[in-house]
């Protein structure tokens, strides 16, 4: 009985959907459409995407001829330097116990003459360019520019190994080296984050007014713009 | 569910070189080589569609899918069947998203009390028949697609089970088996909805 019924139900489903022309044709216009639409879309992409590549070829290739490839690629901003406001506020705060530490540290330095001391060692806070330049140039100049390895030695020590008194040298070093070198305004900014980390607010709101104001572009404009605001308070 | 249709089908009929450039058009998307091939095979698909999803707007959606996926799909086109069961296994491949949504709108019609009552049969033959084909269709919405799809092609489109076994990529005994299962409960829930 239940057999039946299931073959008559299945003889209904087949002859109930009779086809209808106008929704075949409507369809068919849909897919045609559609078609097109895709062949739009890739075509679109291929327009975009090509003359992409080619720059992104020709001037990978340019800099790889011109020996510039590998100095383009400059070592990305610390963590720390994500959030600039919260970073300006905890600079600001840290920075007169660092000044102090620093202070403390020069006359500790002072008050032992008899430990070895580099020539011309200096507190961090007054240590002059050409002394730090000196100490930087000691290393061989493995680069066709010298002032490489001075910006190299002064990113080590701002970044990796976090002194402030050293890395203010070392960035000041490198902008007398090469005040108009391809990483001078970075180098610029740096300095003016190592016075901040110092406490040395005039200088470091003297140093980042050029970038506030936008001397420089766009950069870093914001963060400078938060760190100058986070001094003057 | 998944359904594996076995792309490996092959195009029987028609002379090898026609062929082959058919199908090295299709995949080029020229819109002349698909014009043709859906005047050809559109009512196939079309009616194996309305006849699985049970609603005829959702099935001209998968008509739709179906000839806009062929120039994709057709490159693992090999040769060994009909192109007509290769756009019936493309459809069997996209049916799924258009089986639910077309099961989602009839249970919210049957909700709302759209369609006319169930227990009070009409003498008319016309009417018997549609209230048999609905009846049909609400059970299939029951059913998992992998036992669905087997039914539809079986009893409904009168296939073999080695034609279906072909198109949905698995060995005869499982289509024998999803066909026992599928009938059974159909027939259980047609007698649930009063069908004597």
């Amino acid at each position: 009985m239940s057999d039946d019924l299931l073959r008559a139900a299945t003889q209904a489903l087949r002859d109930e959907h009779a086809d209808s022309d106008q929704a075949a044709r409507f369809t068919r216009a849909r897919v045609m459409a559609s078609l097109h639409k895709v062949e739009r879309r890739r075509s679109t992409k291929l327009a975009f995407l090509v003359p992409v590549a080619a720059v992104l070829v020709g001037s990978t290739a340019w800099g790889a001829a011109t020996g510039r490839l590998p100095a383009r690629f400059s070592p990305p901003p610390p963590a720390s330097l994500e959030r600039p406001a919260e970073r300006a506020a905890e600079l600001v705060k840290g920075a007169p116990r660092r000044a102090r530490a620093a202070r403390a540290a020069a006359q500790v330095a002072e008050a032992q003459p008899a430990e070895p001391q580099p020539a011309g060692a200096q507190p961090a806070e007054t240590q002059p360019v050409e002394t730090v330049a000196a100490k930087v140039r000691v290393a061989p100049p493995p680069a066709a520019d010298p002032s490489h390895e001075l910006y190299r030695a002064a990113h080590h020590s701002h970044f990796t190994r976090g002194d402030a008194a050293g890395a203010l040298g070392a960035w000041e070093a490198y902008l007398a080296a090469a005040p108009r070198g391809r990483f001078a305004t970075e180098a610029r900014y740096n300095r003016a984050l190592c016075l901040v980390r110092l406490g040395r607010r005039a200088e470091a709101q003297a140093a980042l007014e050029p970038f506030a104001a936008g001397r420089f572009g766009g950069y870093r404009q914001r963060e400078a713009t938060e760190l100058a605001a986070a001094l003057g308070r | 569910m998944t359904v594996n249709v076995d792309l490996t089908l092959s195009y029987a009929g028609t002379d090898t070189d026609e062929q082959a450039e058919l199908v090295a058009r299709l995949a080029r998307a020229e819109p002349a080589a698909i014009g043709a091939v859906y005047d050809d095979h559109h009512q196939a698909v079309r009616a194996f569609a309305t006849r699985l999803v049970g609603d005829p707007a959702s099935a001209e959606d998968l008509v739709h899918e179906v000839f806009v996926a062929l120039p994709r799909a057709i490159r693992g086109f090999r040769g060994d069947s009909s192109l007509r069961t290769f756009l019936i296994s493309i459809a069997v491949n996209h049916a799924r998203h258009f089986v639910r949504s077309a099961a989602r709108r009839r249970a919210a019609m049957d909700k709302l009390s759209l369609e006319p009552p169930r227990s009070s049969p009409d003498p008319e033959r016309d009417l018997r028949r549609r209230e048999l084909a609905d009846a049909l269709t609400r059970a299939l919405d029951a059913l998992p697609l992998d036992q669905r799809v087997a039914f539809v092609l079986s009893d409904v489109e009168e296939r073999t089970s080695s034609q279906i076994a072909r198109i949905v990529g698995v060995p005869e005994g499982t289509v024998r088996t999803r066909l026992f299962h599928a009938r059974k409960k159909l027939r259980a829930l047609l007698e649930q909805e009063g069908f004597r």
